[in-house]
């Protein structure tokens, strides 16, 4: 018997009472699946803390589900919404476009223009052939007649190229002809390779044109007994403007469209003029065509835009500046960001379901392992109820998804100082591509992952999932160590997504007194930050729970909130570097990168910022002098002498993993005190990348200063407050001693006083000391 | 005199920070320095490496429009040329990939032309003889057929083109049929014949089957000898109808059946090019011998491929038994001897089993010493043997597979010539250097192979107590040092912890470094915890350096 692996994700990651929530899942090995809705409470399984805990709901939705095996649509492309046909021609044609690609010779055929059936090898197109020439095939549905260039063409340098066939006399012909500047390519001009290639023979017969098959860009159209139509023969790369014409276009003719020109007007059957359509908002995945036709394209797994173009000239950084520029659309034959699968199941929130973090438990077989999964989903109130709120970080979870750090990043292991701790769940995920990337991972084109979303399954967003890398929790399952905290106290709270914050905005936090948000926040996107920022200026409050947050820029497209865009610049702590030109996101028009080169460093907010990171272990915090202030003494009332924090489920310690720094020179607020910070953190807690102007020896635990965990607190007008840990590992030493030790103390007193209507604690202490020793 | 003992003081004690480890005995310092200032020269003496770039090689087209001729009515470019950037000095180039149809085209144009430019003397002799060459190269292109691209080892070719002939030939005699009927009656009685020895390849392979159709051939030869009607008395049947005119003069009687052999052979080259390089053909070398069942499992019908192959040779060779009786007017016994076969087998196995090219080329040597030097006398099968043993001795596939012996055998004397050359550690020689084109690599092998030699003079009892003791976290410098350059190294086979079941059950996994690509087992081990997990990982990471 195969062995059984089940896998699933929801349409909606958040989903108010009374709603109805979709579930897709993919089996194998199997038919049927046990299901149970299930309340997470606590996620890590780790021997110091309470262990898993869940408790389970019943509802209608629990029982057997029929469950299927379902395939996924791998690679971004564009297909041509052509109803009528006008591109099965039948008779003399040209098509010709800029392309750049990054990986020529793979071993595969790549498409890239093409109205193509690769099953019944029916239709026309051009690509790029195994070897890495570029090529121009056309099929009767018998037999494929092909002509390839004379040179092979060389990853990451533009190329204008085209093909003609005349359609009487069998002719055809292919150009092929380097337009690199001294910005556009990898390479530069001192280079001898000639990039020219012209080469014609005449063909057998002509094409035969299928009414059905699309018009595709990067790929062509395929047929599997099983899995019906899909696209196959993916390119990796990058297209600018490109076309047909209805005619054989003369050498000379190409080459002014080469030089930028139009076609002759008359002859253009369609041109996607991909510069069309920007604005200084970004610009959406239909390609637009200026031809008579208009026969736009529409982008399928996010083929990345606002990409520099063939005539990008190092001048203009960004496409508000040079739209013109900005003609490049990049192409990944392994992106995904829906996996589009058919709805197995679905549930309305029912009224009285409290507000909280739920899953179904799906298990068929042994029901351990791949064998059980949990599908997460957050359930927020109809009307808020509560006075604190925890807001999930699901753009960070997005940024993480299906990371294969482990696997493939030689950083991973100096970074974490220790050998990864893979499990079987790590391995499936590693093998099997359709769960697609992180934005920690790299296209295998070796372009950066800047699209993540929760339409696919997302292996690493499950409870009792330790993250290989580092062998502890990591965002989901970590957080779950906060839901733990406020459920073993008997707290009541509701629970806001970042979706729910970007899109509702300061309205989504506003009924509630206190924010507690996950251990790792990183991801933001300008709406979030403004409405968590708008709250606290408003009189709300604060807990942040982790380090290394409000750190990233992130973008979310208006029509897929599923989706989630980041590219990352030349600071950070950082998994890849867009490259130069391409710092502004497709999505909005923002420049990409952390928020300190925004401006808006997370000091500014929270008082405190990134400043290391180290994951070999994790230490205590001390109280600093400010703690024994009558403002903030409050704060550490009922923790028995200095120190804090001395447990935990992430390396026996409340501060570590990632930690984060007062600054005033990065916009802390003035009149922020430090309650506590860590020390004697190892050297594998090295200073963070936009720290640094010069590198120099000694930028380590043991030897900078700045390496340190601050636990801060600061009041902001009408009453509210920022209360920062500083530090990752503060929500694992929670469920230390169940739930009873020094960290959870601190929580509570600053909770308590952050749920209570009107005035915070400590405020009337404020008067200048006159002191007499 | 006292061991001196080192300590290492953890600068991290005085913040108490947890796990401990504060003073650890280590080994003596050492300069990882030192190895760098040490090794000023490879252990191995070095040459100048490189290659004259003697061979012409045209350049591209650059801005003109290159004219992909095809051979008529396929998509296959002439000589399947491409540019290529030449890898030293980028250079667009042209390379020819199979020049097999220049050598072809001469060799083809120096038989058609052969009549003209013979030494007058011997002339007639050579002709004839090349007469001779042409209908045997046909029947061992067809037997090449049947042998090479199907695997099907039959001794019973001679034996279809020798029961065509006859028949075709009694055929002509009693019912005076034309000449030009021969042929076309002759595909009928190979197909038959063929019918007839395919059916046991289907049950029967290898050593056995050639058995078989030996005994089949011996048994047509004593059938035909003892046959009344087919001239038991006179050694052969004469008499059938031919093409060529006895009228014509002596010379063109020569010229006409020189000629006609010449055709033959190009048919056969065409037939041969039909099938072996076409989709039966290509079917066929997805199923070599001995790997019939992995062919069949992946969906390959080999067997209906080869028998189809068989019957379309065997009806071919019925086609040449019949062109053979109209070309000689009749047929003699010795068709069917067995120095027939035995030279037929040496033709084909002395060029090499499965080419075209091999079986000509064989073929033309075996007629030459056997028809053209013929003063040589006796001697000559003295030749023929030496050469076949020559050739089973030394040659794995005849002549034409000599280029390709040639490279692997070069290729396995620079592998012998380098393990003695080798920098322990793995610097690369100059030789290497030349096969990878990201010269980055070839410092980083340098850089690594000075960092082990270095880091092994750490490895000692201290630091692996010490790692024991505390696997993450601050450690002393000697084991620190080592475990940066563990945790640094590249992703193929680097080892990870696999978690069997969470705190409780541990193995240790080697990664494969390619994407989609599971990661192995490296030892059934089980560890209680992943703390010693860790340290046995970092135990096999000790042994990988001390042992590279």
């Amino acid at each position: 018997m195969a062995e059984i692996k089940i896998f699933g994700y929801t349409d909606k990651i958040s989903v108010k009472q009374g709603e109805k929530i979709n579930f897709h899942v993919s089996a194998d090995g199997t038919k049927t699946a046990q299901a149970q809705l299930v309340k997470l409470i606590h996620g890590d399984g780790h021997p110091d803390g309470p262990g898993y805990l869940d408790e389970k709901i019943d509802d209608k939705i629990n029982g057997e589900w029929s469950v299927e095996k379902q395939f996924t649509q791998l690679g971004s492309f564009l297909k041509v919404n052509d109803p009528e046909n006008k591109l099965a021609i039948d008779g003399d044609f040209t098509i010709f476009g800029y392309i750049c690609p990054s990986t020529p010779k793979t071993g595969h055929h790549q498409w890239i223009f093409s109205r193509w059936n690769n099953k019944t090898n029916e239709g026309y197109g051009i690509g790029i052939n195994k070897d890495g020439y570029f090529e121009l095939a056309v099929g009767d549905g018998k037999e494929v007649d092909y002509l390839i260039s004379e040179l092979p063409m060389i990853k990451k340098v533009w190329y204008f190229v085209a093909a003609t066939f005349n359609y009487k006399t069998g002719d055809a012909t292919l150009y092929q002809e380097g337009v690199l500047t001294r910005y556009n390519s990898l390479l530069g001009k001192v280079v001898p390779y000639d990039y020219r290639s012209h080469t014609k023979t005449t063909f057998r017969f002509k094409q035969k044109n299928n009414p059905k098959t699309p018009f595709i860009v990067s790929g062509a159209y395929d047929l599997h007994e099983l899995r019906g139509h899909f696209i196959s023969g993916t390119y990796a790369g990058k297209v600018d403007r490109h076309g047909i014409c209805n005619k054989v276009l003369s050498k000379e003719d190409l080459d002014k469209i080469r030089d930028g020109e139009l076609p002759e007007k008359n002859s253009i059957l369609a041109y996607w003029d991909t510069t069309v359509g920007f604005s200084d908002n970004g610009i959406n995945n239909t390609v637009i065509d200026i031809g008579p036709n208009k026969l736009n394209s529409e982008g399928h797994n996010h083929p990345v835009r606002a990409m520099t173009g063939w005539n990008w000239n190092g001048k203009n950084d960004n496409f508000r500046l040079a739209p013109k520029e900005y003609g490049g659309i990049d192409f990944h034959p392994d992106a995904i960001t829906d996996a589009k699968w058919k709805v197995t199941n679905s549930m309305t929130i029912p009224e009285d379901l409290k507000s909280g973090v739920y899953a179904i438990r799906l298990r068929s077989g042994p029901g351990t392992g791949l064998s059980e999964e949990y599908i997460v989903f957050f359930v927020r109130p109809k009307k808020p109820k509560s006075k604190i709120c925890f807001l999930v970080p699901t753009a960070s979870y997005l940024a993480y998804a299906n990371e294969k750090l482990s696997f493939e990043a030689v950083i991973i292991q100096p970074m974490t100082g220790q050998p990864p701790t893979i499990t079987d769940i790590d391995i499936e995920q590693y093998k099997n591509p359709e769960f697609g990337l992180s934005t920690y991972d790299s296209y295998a084109d070796g372009a950066g992952v800047c699209y993540s979303s929760y339409k696919r399954p997302i292996l690493n967003m499950r409870p009792k999932y330790r993250t290989s890398g580092m062998g502890i929790t990591w965002q989901f399952p970590a957080d779950l160590s906060v839901i733990g905290w406020l459920e073993h106290n008997n707290y009541e709270y509701d629970i806001i997504t970042d979706e729910d914050l970007h899109k509702e905005g300061l309205n989504s936090v506003k009924p509630y007194n206190c924010v507690i948000t996950g251990t790792h926040n990183e991801y933001y996107s300008e709406k979030m930050l403004n409405a968590l920022e708008d709250y606290v200026a408003n009189g709300g409050r604060v807990f942040s729970t982790g380090a290394n947050a409000y750190y990233w820029v992130v973008a979310f497209p208006e029509e897929q909130p599923w989706c989630m865009e980041v590219r990352k610049l030349e600071a950070g702590m950082r998994a890849w570097a867009a490259k130069p030109g391409e710092y502004y996101m497709q999505t909005t028009g923002e420049k990409g990168g952390l928020w300190r080169t925004r401006g808006r460093p997370p000091q500014k907010f929270a008082g405190v910022g990134f400043i290391a990171e180290g994951f070999d272990t994790s230490e205590k915090y001390r109280k600093m002098p400010d703690a024994w202030h009558r403002t903030v003494s409050w704060i550490t009332e009922g923790v028995e002498g200095e120190i804090i924090g001395d447990h935990g489920l992430a390396y026996g310690g409340a501060a570590g993993v990632e930690i984060d720094r007062y600054d005033l020179s990065l916009g802390t607020p003035p009149h922020t005190k430090i309650i506590a910070s860590s020390g004697g953190h190892s050297d594998n807690y090295v200073l963070v990348t936009e720290e640094l102007l010069y590198a120099y020896a000694g930028l380590v635990g043991s030897l900078d200063y700045r390496i340190r965990a601050d636990m801060t607190y600061f009041t902001s007008p009408n009453n509210g407050a920022v209360f920062s840990t500083g530090s990752i590992a503060f929500g694992q030493s929670l469920p230390s001693n169940n739930f009873n030790n020094s960290s959870s103390t601190v929580m509570k007193n600053v909770i308590n006083a952050f749920m209570k209507d009107g005035k915070l604690p400590g405020g009337l202490w404020t008067l200048e000391e006159k002191q007499w020793k | 005199m006292t061991k001196k003992k080192n300590t290492w003081k953890n600068p991290l004690a005085i913040w108490g920070a947890k796990g401990g480890n504060y003073e650890v005995p280590t080994p003596p310092y050492k300069d990882p320095h030192d190895i760098w200032k040490k090794t000023n020269s490879y252990k191995v003496p070095i040459k100048k490496i490189g290659r004259f770039h003697y061979e012409y090689k045209s350049s591209n087209h650059g801005n003109k429009i290159w004219n992909r001729l095809r051979w008529w009515p396929t998509r296959r470019t002439i000589l399947w040329t491409k540019g290529v950037y030449n890898r030293k000095s980028l250079k667009a180039e042209k390379i020819r990939k199979d020049k097999r149809p220049i050598f072809w085209f001469f060799g083809l144009l120096f038989l058609a032309i052969a009549p003209f430019i013979l030494p007058e003397g011997n002339k007639t002799a050579l002709l004839t003889a090349g007469g001779i060459f042409g209908i045997y190269a046909s029947i061992n292109l067809c037997w090449t057929l049947i042998i090479g691209t199907a695997g099907i080892f039959s001794l019973a070719t001679y034996a279809i083109v020798g029961i065509s002939a006859f028949f075709t030939c009694w055929l002509s005699i009693n019912l005076g049929l034309p000449w030009w009927t021969l042929p076309l009656i002759g595909m009928f009685i190979g197909l038959g014949f063929g019918i007839i020895i395919a059916l046991p390849a289907l049950r029967l392979d290898g050593f056995y089957y050639g058995l078989l159709t030996l005994g089949l051939n011996e048994l047509c030869r004593v059938f035909i000898t003892t046959s009344k009607a087919f001239g038991s008395a006179s050694g052969g049947l004469f008499g059938a109808d031919t093409f060529i005119n006895q009228d014509w003069t002596p010379m063109t009687q020569t010229y006409a059946s020189y000629y006609s052999a010449f055709l033959l052979l190009i048919a056969a080259l065409f037939l041969f090019r039909f099938v072996d390089g076409k989709r039966i053909g290509r079917i066929l070398k997805l199923a070599p011998e001995k790997k019939e069942s992995f062919a069949e499992a992946s969906g390959v019908d080999y067997k209906r491929a080869r028998v189809t192959v068989f019957l379309i040779s065997s009806v071919a060779l019925g086609f040449i038994g019949g062109f053979y009786a109209a070309y000689y007017r009749g047929v003699a016994f010795n068709l069917f001897d067995f120095h027939t076969v035995v030279m037929g087998l040496a033709m084909i196995t002395i060029g090499g089993i499965g080419r075209s090219e091999g079986a000509v080329v064989g073929t033309l040597i075996i007629v030459i010493l056997d028809r053209v030097l013929i003063e040589l006398g006796p001697m000559r099968y003295i030749i023929i043997g030496v050469l076949m043993m020559f050739t089973i001795l030394f040659l794995r596939n005849g002549l034409f597979g000599i280029r390709k012996q040639f490279k692997e055998w070069r290729n396995k004397k620079k592998n012998e010539v380098r393990s003695t050359r080798v920098e322990r550690g793995g610097e690369m020689l100059p030789e290497q250097s030349t096969e990878m084109d990201n010269k980055d690599e070839v410092y980083r092998k340098r850089y690594d192979k000075m960092q082990r030699e270095f880091l092994k003079t750490l490895i000692c009892n201290e630091i692996i107590e010490e790692h024991k003791n505390k696997p993450l976290g601050q450690h002393s410098e000697a084991l620190e040092r080592v475990l940066y350059y563990f945790r640094r190294a590249a992703m193929n086979d680097k080892y990870v912890v696999k978690c069997e079941e969470p705190f409780k059950k541990y193995k240790i996994m080697a990664l494969s470094g390619v994407r989609g690509r599971s990661p192995r087992l490296v030892e059934d081990k089980v560890y209680p915890s992943v703390t010693d997990a860790y340290h046995g990982l970092f135990l096999r990471r000790v042994q990988d350096l001390m042992e590279a």
